[in-house]
């Protein structure tokens, strides 16, 4: 090493510094600073007026000791599940089924229009949909089918169970064009094999697309994990996560805990959990993910 | 090195904080003419009153209306911090402003009220509804009885007249039931859950209602539960609209399928909407008490102030506005299009329903208002309460697991806020 180049190299790096700098400066700005002011807060009393008082870790304590808390973390973990088993499950074989179809493309619009609508918008539509006496009564009532007295919205689980089914609405579309370009980066070659070879119909789909697609599957499931961690807004739209707070998710709480009731610090609390359990989740998983990809396909060793 | 190499990074990001500091830089006016901002939480239509404001007193509003309670109380509370505060918002009183008072954050305004109660713009008693710690803030927009709506062509077509007392009401109610009407409306969530609480509560005990919002009394207290179980047997009788709809209680009322809506004055200009109107279509009676032997009927009130920030570059604006906001050419105009009832006896109502419910409610001796739960409740605790009877009026049953629900978050709020 001369010091010619050394020294090159070094300029070159000052020169790449300035031009991440603005970028940088704009990031630790924006994202990193917000996220340590709240979890500052959440060691504070605070309630958006005057100063924070430090509090040490009582909004924790209190955080657990609630009984809603165990409530709403349920209600995420039915989401987290539901949002695995529909919208990530129906847009695989919505994906599957209409690839290779003539005219799929137009097949798969329909399922994709609903993903342009905002979250409340969804949330809006449905509830009027779902109310008691909304339009899904009245229409059971009218083709005298059972249900019409089903009170969606009110009762729990039924109610997160239905908002799910909402968001599904909205979510299948873009997961199955997820699938699709998944399905279509897939080479030709091993799969014709498979079927010289007498593969098809569930053994085809099982033993070769299905471990062909693990990068896309990757990827949507690792998507899905972390919004419906997330969930806030259909719920926030829909029932505001009651009657009585059953069908509060940890979005919903976190917003009510620092805009209801004014109380940043508790709020702050949650939003702290709730960002710890989605990074961990999907930290997890796609490290998990990856690791799997980097033995090629070779399980067996890995776990070692 | 590597500290070298940060250097230009760490300039860089105070460069950038430099800028967006310099943005938010701007003066005070003293201006007493001009566009005032307002921040409110209202749907009303502001703009048409800014034009009256504009060729009275030469001040027009740009108004900015948050649709979502928590996300307008989150706006304002943050412009407090910056220069952008505003010179007019609109406010609740209660719990709510002592909280802004006690960080010295909305702009004094005794002078204007002392001016007010003299020329006798207003009565004395709403005055202490803006009074904290002997001083006042903020200045009413309107004041408004709670009193009940009600559909005069259903009541006709079962001969059936304004109630005067809570029997008579019920049988009313049990009238109204057999023919398939919902007597009386109802809803959850935030905010109406509190009414039908409000209304039994005041109606039986005025001075327990009043212990229970300052935390001299419990929710849990045997006085509390019988009241709950009032509600309960309303519930039972099927006298109330389903707390589930989203349906809006005049439309319900318009279909003929409800008969009784509890609502302050203010809602003249909503029910309006849907084509019903006063006099032919409904009418409003005091909402009678269940226990007579309190004497006065008890009336609730609620008020919307409009306050002024005390950081504001439009402060001298804002105050102006806000004196004229109460007089009575002011009053007059606000009322006749808001279709309510003016606070300012020197004003006239726009309709000759609120004319005599006005006259009514003046009758002296006969009634005492009473501030909202709404307003009255610390925000800590209404918040749970409105859960709570959201839960009690989902699924009607044994009241106490409700209550317990509320006081201990009362308990918690009073330890130490006492």
């Amino acid at each position: 090493m001369t010091t010619t180049t050394s020294h090159k190299a070094t300029s070159y790096q000052r020169s790449a510094w300035a031009f991440l700098g603005p970028g940088a400066a704009v990031v630790v700005l924006v994202l990193y600073l917000p996220v340590l002011y709240t979890v500052y807060l959440s060691f504070t009393t605070y309630s958006g007026l005057g100063s924070p008082v430090f509090a040490g870790v009582a909004n924790y304590v209190a955080l657990v000791q609630d009984p809603v808390f165990v409530t709403s973390l349920v209600n995420t973990l039915i989401w987290v599940a539901g949002s695995l088993l529909i919208p990530v499950g129906i847009g695989l074989v919505v994906a599957y089924l209409s690839f290779g179809l003539k005219g799929a493309a137009w097949l798969r619009v329909p399922f994709l229009i609903p993903y342009a609508l905002s979250g409340v918008a969804v949330g809006i539509v449905f509830g009027f949909v779902l109310q008691n006496g909304g339009a899904l009564s009245q229409a059971l009532a009218f083709l005298h089918l059972p249900g019409s007295e089903t009170r969606w919205l009110q009762e729990a689980p039924l109610n997160t169970v239905v908002m799910i089914l909402a968001a599904s609405w909205q979510g299948i579309g873009v997961n199955a064009l997820l699938f699709t370009v998944g399905l279509q980066s897939i080479p030709k070659e091993p799969l014709e094999a498979a079927r010289v070879d007498g593969a098809s119909g569930w053994r085809l789909f099982r033993f070769m697309v299905w471990p062909l697609l693990r990068p896309s599957t990757t990827i949507v499931v690792g998507l899905s994990i972390v919004n419906s961690l997330k969930t806030f807004d259909i719920v926030q739209a829909m029932t505001q996560g009651g009657p009585n707070r059953v069908s509060e998710t940890l979005g919903v709480s976190m917003y009510r805990d620092t805009f209801s009731n004014s109380d940043y610090g508790l709020g702050s609390a949650v939003a702290i959990f709730l960002s710890i359990i989605t990074v961990a989740a999907s930290v997890i998983y796609v490290r998990r993910q990856l690791a799997i990809g980097d033995s090629s396909g070779d399980t067996a060793s890995k776990d070692a | 090195m590597k500290i070298r190499r940060l250097l230009p990074v760490v300039a860089m990001a105070l460069a950038a904080s430099a800028v967006l500091v310099s943005c938010s830089s701007s003066t005070t006016s003293s201006a007493t003419t001009g566009t005032l901002n307002f921040v409110n939480d209202k749907s009303w239509d502001f703009k048409s009153f800014s034009k009256v404001s504009q060729k009275d007193i030469k001040v027009s509003l740009n108004s900015s209306t948050y649709a979502d309670q928590p996300a307008f109380q989150a706006f304002v509370k943050q412009s407090f911090r910056t220069n952008k505060s505003p010179g007019l918002f609109t406010w609740h009183t209660g719990d709510q402003l002592d909280q802004l008072v006690k960080q010295n954050l909305v702009a004094d305004t005794s002078s204007i009220w002392k001016k007010a109660v003299a020329n006798g713009q207003i009565a004395k008693s709403v005055e202490d509804l803006y009074t904290v710690k002997g001083k006042q803030y903020c200045t009413p927009i309107s004041v408004d009885d709670w009193v009940m709506y009600y559909d005069k062509k259903t009541f006709a077509k079962y001969g059936l007249t304004a109630p005067t007392t809570w029997t008579e009401m019920m049988s009313d109610a049990a009238v109204l039931k057999k023919n398939g009407i919902a007597p009386f409306w109802s809803s959850g969530g935030d905010p109406w859950a509190f009414v039908w609480f409000q209304i039994l509560l005041a109606g039986t005990d005025l001075q327990l209602y009043k212990d229970l919002s300052t935390g001299k009394a419990s929710y849990t207290d045997p006085k509390v539960v019988a009241v709950m179980n009032v509600w309960l047997d309303m519930e039972k009788k099927g006298y109330f609209s389903d707390p589930g709809s989203k349906t809006a209680p005049e439309t319900q009322m318009k279909d003929g399928k409800l008969a009784m809506i509890p609502f302050g004055t203010w809602y003249a200009s909503t029910i309006d909407q849907v084509g019903l109107k006063p006099g032919s279509d409904w009418g409003v009676f005091t909402i009678p008490a269940i226990n007579p032997s309190q004497g006065k009927t008890p009336v609730a009130i609620e008020t919307a102030p409009a306050c002024v920030a005390q950081n504001s570059s439009q402060k001298a604006l804002g105050l102006k506005y806000s004196a004229w906001w109460m007089t009575s050419e002011a009053q007059t105009a606000w009322s006749k299009q808001q279709n309510n009832l003016p606070y300012n006896p020197k004003a006239t109502a726009a309709t000759q329903t609120f004319v005599d419910a006005g006259k009514e409610l003046a009758t002296p001796g006969k009634y005492e208002t009473y501030l909202r739960y709404y307003e009255a409740t610390p925000q800590v605790i209404l918040t749970e309460a409105l859960d709570e009877f959201t839960g009690f009026m989902t699924n009607p049953g044994d009241p106490t697991k409700y209550l317990e629900g509320i006081q201990k978050v009362a308990d918690t709020y009073w330890k130490s806020n006492k």
